[in-house]
């Protein structure tokens, strides 16, 4: 009986490790859809390139992904408000189906690109603390998930406080719920625009580098976090950021629970399904103000 | 006056029909090459798919990715790949723009995941070898590539009258209405549901048959190739480049992709996995940008099949 509670205490805490994780990915998602309007299908190849600038750092320079993230975030930005000026400003206001066939056709040439230059194989990052963990009682803690998890959280956090405390912040937020009053008040919308896109990326590259001492690196591997993300976004409301981070750690632990005790390869069907029985009956999401029909 | 000139422009439609029916009849009695037999049969499998996709995401700007329904054509018959639709259609119709998508892209998943799950059904991702054990007629493997030339063709021929039909139909004004403005139309009383329903409906048949035959050309199919995004992106991308919700569009965008795709590949030579989607990509992402009602808004004659 106190192996099974034990495997199910087990289960949870590796979903809310990983859950902090997909919550840095997912409150950049719902960031850009809440500042934009703008759904990103590639938000997801983000993260497979922060964890190729990863990789790269550690091969070139040998550099641990906890110090590479250092980096790793400015990069990531430059990337996103790159891609923002260039190619989203463009279906910015436009129906939503530019912005899908726009964003899809990102995330295929991202991936492409980098299946050209790195290949197929799968990569991995070495680091000293691979295999150690923390124990508590019986409940064992990979170290790299750990701290995945906790700098996941520090970025979280950092990101509330911006948003809540300083004046960039404070202009995001207005365009976010009323652009028209915004544009009134002297906040320039276009700024706001790659300002979020640019964050968003940076948080999605973030959680690249954070994954990478348990995850394989290889180019497809942005398409299973897309999913995950809008999953999240879509649980906690499209455009509300703690509805993302608590949609997190729900899906989190569902996909543990379900590795645990239905299938390993099955992992992921346990949210697909979640996902899809929110989008029939609660489609605006735990925390509502998500709008689905 | 307007009569006059719809008759005319009626002629000009009907005699440049009938010159391009006999003109791709005739082809086969000159090509000797089975390659050049297979980038034809190519053009017209996915101008067709094209079609069947623009029913639904064309007409209606329905965005879905077509996981689900290529892979129903590998069942026996194409009554499954209906009933599939039209229970998928009741669920997640509903939803509109991105959640739509969302949500035909997590089924797709799941199918996916269960298909890779269960190896001793699908051969997990080694996929199935034709021929299997079905007793249809589709199981049946044609001997030479001009049998498959003419399906091919015919399929073909089939999508673009099914389209057309539905283009000139109240029915195509329906889904243009949904495409519009989703609130304005339910408000003047165009059956939401039931017309979504009945478009996903029909385009998940077209598809399921042309999966069908697909497997019979390529004699091999597998999760990854068929639900994967290469399959869905191609789809898209032919209806996209040549004219979302128009008759032709499709058959000009798989015209221009298939030979694009074809002279890619004996460039690259094949060697270098991830070239050929690169390209698409950055096509995909050029029209999104710069032409986004496709190139069919550059031929005049085809301008009554247009959607306005």
């Amino acid at each position: 009986m106190g192996t099974q509670v034990n495997v199910f205490i087990q289960a949870l805490v590796n979903g809310i490790m990983i859950g902090g994780v997909y919550a840095l990915i997912a409150v950049g998602l719902t960031l850009i859809f809440g500042v934009m309007d703008v759904v990103n299908f590639a938000h997801g190849e983000f993260v497979m390139v922060g964890m190729f600038t990863t990789y790269l750092l550690h091969i070139l320079l040998t550099l641990d992904p906890t110090v590479s993230i250092i980096l790793v975030i400015p990069i990531m930005f430059c990337v996103g408000v790159l891609i923002q000026r260039t190619l989203i400003v463009r279906v910015v206001g436009l129906p939503h189906e530019s912005h899908i066939l726009l964003t899809l056709g990102i995330s295929v040439l991202l991936m492409n690109f980098t299946l050209l230059i790195m290949g197929a194989d799968p990569h991995s990052i070495r680091t000293s603390y691979k295999f150690s963990s923390i124990q508590i009682g019986q409940i064992l803690i990979m170290l790299p998930r750990f701290i995945a998890f906790s700098v996941a959280m520090v970025a979280s956090a950092m990101l509330w406080m911006f948003l809540t405390w300083t004046e960039m912040g404070r202009g995001l937020r207005a365009v976010a719920e009323k652009p028209e009053v915004a544009i009134l008040m002297g906040i320039n919308p276009k700024k706001m625009h790659w300002l979020a896109f640019g964050i968003s990326i940076a948080l999605a590259g973030a959680a690249g580098t954070l994954v990478t001492p348990f995850r394989y690196i290889y180019p497809n591997v942005g398409q299973t976090y897309c999913l995950i993300a809008f999953v999240v976004v879509v649980l906690g409301g499209m455009g509300n950021i703690p509805g993302a981070i608590l949609g997190a750690f729900v899906i989190g632990i569902t996909e543990s629970l379900t590795c645990q005790y239905v299938a390993l390869d099955l992992s992921m069907l346990g949210p697909y399904i979640i996902f899809i029985l929110v989008l029939l009956f609660k489609p605006t999401g735990i925390l509502g103000k998500g709008k689905a029909y | 006056m307007a009569t006059h000139r719809d008759t005319n422009v009626n002629r000009t439609r009907t005699v440049s029909l009938i010159v391009i029916a006999v003109v791709v009849l005739a082809l086969p009695l000159f090509l000797s090459q089975r390659y050049l037999f297979r980038i034809l049969i190519n053009i017209f499998f996915f101008a067709a798919l094209g079609s069947a996709w623009n029913i639904i995401g064309g007409y209606a700007g329905q965005l879905s990715h077509y996981n689900v329904a290529p892979w129903a054509g590998v069942l026996p018959g194409s009554i499954l790949a209906a009933l599939v639709a039209y229970f998928l259609g009741k669920l997640v119709l509903r939803l509109r723009g991105p959640y739509l998508a969302l949500a035909t892209l997590a089924f797709g998943e799941i199918v996916r995941i269960l298909l890779l799950h269960f190896t001793n059904v699908t051969g997990g991702p080694l996929g199935v070898t034709i021929p299997f054990t079905g007793t249809n007629l589709w199981s049946l493997q044609f001997p030479t590539e001009h049998v498959n030339y003419c399906i091919s063709l015919g399929l073909l021929a089939l999508c673009i009258y099914v389209a057309s039909r539905i283009h000139n139909s109240r029915m195509g004004y329906y889904l243009q209405a949904i495409k519009e403005n989703q609130d304005a139309a339910e408000n003047l009383g165009v059956p939401l549901a039931r017309t979504k329903n009945l478009a996903l409906v029909i385009s998940a048949v077209l598809t399921a048959v042309m999966g069908g035959f697909y497997q019979i050309f390529m004699t091999y199919i597998d999760p990854y190739a068929v639900a994967g995004l290469h399959m869905s992106i191609e789809i898209i991308l032919v209806a996209i480049i040549g004219g979302v919700g128009t008759v032709w569009g499709p058959v000009i965008g798989a015209c221009i992709l298939v030979p694009l795709m074809e002279a890619s590949n004996f460039i690259l030579g094949g060697g270098r996995a991830g070239a050929s989607m690169l390209i698409y990509a950055v096509i995909l992402i050029i029209v999104v940008l710069f032409s986004p009602k496709g190139l069919i808004t550059l031929v005049p004659k085809l301008e009554g099949y247009r959607s306005e």
